[in-house]
This record gives structure tokens, sequence and C-alpha cells, in this order.
């Protein structure tokens, strides 16, 4: 049985849920993304000299940051509620069911969810800004880049043991990352020390590379690549260790 | 008149090494921290039978389960399922295990028929077979008319069931149940037995972890006592009686309290109720519940 056989099989229960739940699966999912545009491109954006510039700016960066929104806080929060109050997760530890079948299938509900957030909002920038670039280039990293936010919410949802732990954590990380990793402004303004954490954080390369996609005048630096493949692997060890030693 | 039961080694002497065993636990150690929930118990589950973990709250029988089932991780120890052992060749003994759970495991969020479904998925029974397979496993119950409830809309009753059905969706070799009945109302109570001698009766060999005496009385056919994570005694419900005598006498005293005194014939019972003055007393037969009180000590916990 492949790996991608057993991760469906994983998946399932959570893609049924998501068919059957599709519309408000999308709002939940876009409603935050779409007020992004409207507030910083049309409100701030339109106060600036050359507003299409700024919307233009923007599109990729509010794509990356819906990667993230669309991912983390569904995967996280499912996996918590399946854990510690449906008890569910255990059906799948008692399955005869690879572990990285299981990280993987639990991911992917995610990354569905943000594939088809991304491209009605792809869609909707290109009606805005007709000058960004439209390659298959963006949604492979749409794929990649939401497989490492699911990650990264699947191991909040097995290592939190409460919801208020969840919250902080979305309040610390994921919050900050929104709005300072190069989403909606250059955080290269940013001063030197508070530079050096945002290049850490894995949102300002999805969101430099989808820059370098879109937008001809920039370009795709190999070291955002590396990173991102890091935080992937990092992320991945991380949730094996925590379901291979009954941690979760 | 009984003397010194609890923890004696004559008890826990377990015969099921003769028969073909489906589970094998060897020195099974599970510690949270310092704390052994699980301290070194060896029992064997025969093929074929309903074996009950009786034991006071806390006595470590949801903890033993879950080890059996993979769940939990174990200190030291074996774990055997027809023939697999659970440290190196888990994804086989999976195969070969069915669990309802003492919370009910089901997505809340699906029907009864999506979480059949999804076992039947998870359980790798081939696509063609699915829809066949839930049919007829939820015919068992006759779950029809709730197949297309979401389980968070269900009775207590009918989500036990329906847990147990989907246990049972890949026909498994061993059905482990933890608490199947705890918090259901009577006639839902008797309807699970009825549930469980079924699937005995269809060959589904039966582990069940209880609190009720009654319980495990009526349905199984070995029982082991466990308190305080050690296993104190193991046998067929006549044979634990036997270990306690064959007739109580029960006594009421002048400040209320209850006293039992358990004796191997009738003329010893009937001699020392003689000794007893006007005091009420009663002679009877030994019940399961005599043993069990008499061997973790009374302790409710």
């Amino acid at each position: 049985m492949s790996l991608l056989d057993e991760t469906y099989r994983v998946a399932w229960g959570d893609l049924v849920y998501m068919k059957g739940n599709i519309i408000e699966v999308l709002l939940s999912s876009l409603v935050g993304p779409l007020l992004y545009l409207l507030a910083f491109g049309f409100g701030l954006g339109g106060s600036m000299e050359d507003p299409s510039a700024y919307v233009m700016y923007i599109v990729p960066g509010i794509i990356a940051l819906t990667t993230l929104s669309a991912t983390f806080s569904s995967v996280s929060m499912k996996v918590l509620v399946q854990r510690l109050f449906y008890m569910s997760f255990d059906e799948l530890l008692l399955c005869p069911l690879h572990i990285s079948s299981i990280i993987m299938g639990k991911a992917l509900h995610g990354v569905v969810r943000a594939t088809i957030s991304c491209t009605i909002l792809l869609l909707v920038g290109y009606l805005l800004s007709p000058q960004i670039v439209i390659s298959p280039w963006i949604f492979v990293l749409i794929i990649v880049a939401s497989v490492m936010f699911s990650l990264l919410g699947l191991l909040a949802g097995l290592v939190t043991s409460k919801t208020q732990n969840l919250a902080l954590f979305s309040s610390v990380v994921v919050i900050p990352m929104t709005f300072l990793c190069g989403t909606l402004f250059d955080s290269n303004t940013l001063p030197t020390a508070a530079a050096y954490v945002i290049y850490a954080l894995p949102l300002t390369h999805v969101s430099s590379i989808m820059r370098g996609i879109m937008l001809p005048e920039y370009s795709v630096g190999i070291d955002s690549i590396v990173i991102m493949i890091i935080y992937i692997a990092v992320l991945y060890i991380g949730c094996y260790y925590m379901i291979r030693n009954n941690k979760c | 008149m009984s003397e010194g039961l609890s923890g004696s080694e004559d008890y826990v002497k377990d015969e099921g090494a003769k028969m073909d065993n489906i589970v094998e636990v060897r020195d099974l150690v599970v510690k949270f921290g310092d704390f052994a929930a699980v301290n070194g118990i060896s029992f064997d589950v025969r093929e074929g039978e309903i074996f009950g973990f009786l034991g006071p709250n806390g006595a470590g029988k949801t903890t033993t389960i879950r080890t059996i089932t993979t769940l939990q991780k174990y200190v030291s120890g074996s774990v055997v399922i027809d023939g697999h052992n659970i440290k190196n060749d888990f994804l086989e003994a999976r195969k070969l295990i069915g669990i309802a759970q003492q919370h009910i495991s089901l997505d809340k969020d699906l029907t009864v028929r999506q979480n059949l479904k999804h076992h039947a998925i998870m359980h790798k029974i081939p696509s063609k077979e699915v829809a066949r397979t839930v049919e007829e496993t939820a015919s068992i119950l006759n779950l029809g008319e709730f197949m297309d409830h979401k389980v968070m809309d269900l009775s207590g009753g009918w989500k036990r069931k329906a847990s147990i059905i989907c246990a049972i969706i890949h026909k498994p070799k061993i059905l482990l149940l933890d608490e199947p009945t705890a918090g259901l109302d009577t006639r839902s109570r008797h309807m699970l037995w009825d549930l469980v001698r079924m699937l005995n009766s269809r060959g589904t060999t039966i582990f069940l972890t209880t609190h009720y005496i009654e319980e495990a009385e009526s349905l199984c056919d070995r029982v082991a006592i466990i308190d305080h994570g050690k296993l104190i005694a193991i046998g067929t419900v006549e044979e634990l009686k036997a270990l306690v005598g064959k007739f109580a006498v029960e006594t009421t005293w002048d400040d209320g309290k209850r006293r039992v005194e358990y004796f191997k014939d009738l003329d010893s019972a009937k001699g020392f109720s003689q000794t007893l003055d006007d005091k009420l007393y009663n002679i009877r037969r030994i019940t399961l519940e005599d043993v069990y009180l008499e061997l973790t000590g009374g302790d409710l916990r």
C-alpha cells in the first residue's frame, strides 16, 4: 500500500467534512485575506502615489499569508479537538497505518483548503492586477507552503494540551508572522535586530518566493527554498516523534 | 473464615498457557513518571473466550488495555497478539484488534455511516467492498435509522453501539471493550451484553474491562481482578468464588455495620451463626462481589 494511498485513507474523514461544509470552510479562510486586500490594498494603498503598484505588491504577500491562515488554525484546532475532546485521533493510531501516512493525512485537508482559497485569491488578484505573472510554480509553492504550515498546525495540535495554549501560540507566533513577514510591506525596512528574527520565520520566505515568481522585478532566492525545506523536515520529524512515542 | 486473601500468589496462577492464547501479557510495567499504573502483570486471553478485567477505578484496567492496543508506551515486559509482539510488529498486531474505548472515540462531526466508512477505509478494506461491509456491519445492530445521524446527536447508548460497530468493521480476531456499559441505563446495558454475547458466538474473542461485578459475572468466561496495578486473582467465576469459600454469613451489628464471614461448607456457616446470639444474620452462597471486596479490601475508589 503506497504512502499516498494511506494518506488519503487518513484524510478521508476530514475531507468529507470539508466537502459537506465547503461554504463555511471557504468563507472562514477567505474573509481575512480579502479584508487585508481591501484595507491595505485600497485603503492604505489608495493614499499612495501609485496605488496599483502597491496592490500588485501585496497580492503575492496575501496569497502567501493565506497558505498560513488557511492551514494552521484549521489543522491545529481539528487535531486538538480530535485528540482531547472527540478522542478520535486514537482511532488513527489503532489502525494499521504508517506514521508518515498519519502525518501527511492530517496535513492534507489543510493543503486542500489552502489550495482552493489561494486559487480564488489568485483570480481576484489577477483581476485587480493583470500585470502579475501566472505560472504553474505558484501552485507548486502554494502546495509546499501549505504542507509546511499544516505540519506546523499538526505539531501545535499534538503538543498542546489546552485550547488556551493554542490561542497563545497563535498570538505569539502566527499573528506576528502575518504582519511582519513581508506580506504587506518590505521587512527590510524594519530595524536590523527585528529583520534577523523575521528572516528566520517561514512565512518571510514564502512571501519572498511568491513575489519572485509573480512579480518580474523580484527574484527567487535559493536561501528561501533551503530554509523552507529545513522547516518542513524539522516539523515532520517533530510530528513523527510525538506520534511514535505516544506523546500525544 | 477468610484469612489474608489479598495479594496471595496462589490466586494469580493463569493456566491460559495450556490453551490457544490470542493475547499473552508478561511482566508488563507501565509508569507515569514514578507511579507504576501497571506493575508487573502477566496473563493470557484465550481464543474464543470472553475475558473480563475487573477492578476499582484507578486499578490499571484502562492503562493495560491501552498498552495492549499500542496506544500506551510501556516500560518493560511484553505483549504478544496472536504471535505478533507489539513492540516490533505493531502494524500486524493492530490488524487483529478492534477497540471500543471508554470515551466514545468517533468523529462527532460525521454521521454514523461516515464514521463506519472511514473506519473501513482506514483498515484498508478494498474500496469495492466498503459499502457492502458498512451495511452488513450496521445490520448487526439494526443501526439503519441512525446511520445518517451525526454522532453528536445520538444518545449515550447509541453512541456506544456505533462505537462497537466501528470497532468490528474490519472483523478483528479480538475485540477490546473498555468499560462498555459505563454510564448506560439498564436497558442499554442489557442490549450491549446481548451484542457482546452475539459477537462472541460468531467467533470474536472479547476482552472487556469493567467495574460492574454483575457484568463480569454475567458475561465473562474468565475474570481477572486487578488492583493498584497488580493482578490479584484470575480464573472462572466459580474458581474465584472457591478462593473465598462457598457460603457467607452476613451479620448486622448493633452499630449498623455489616460484617461478612466466609466458610467452606454450610455446616461451618451454621455453626458460626449459632455464636451470634440475637444478632440478625443471613446465610447465603458466595457471590463474585464477595470475592471482589475480599481481594480488593473493599476499597471503593
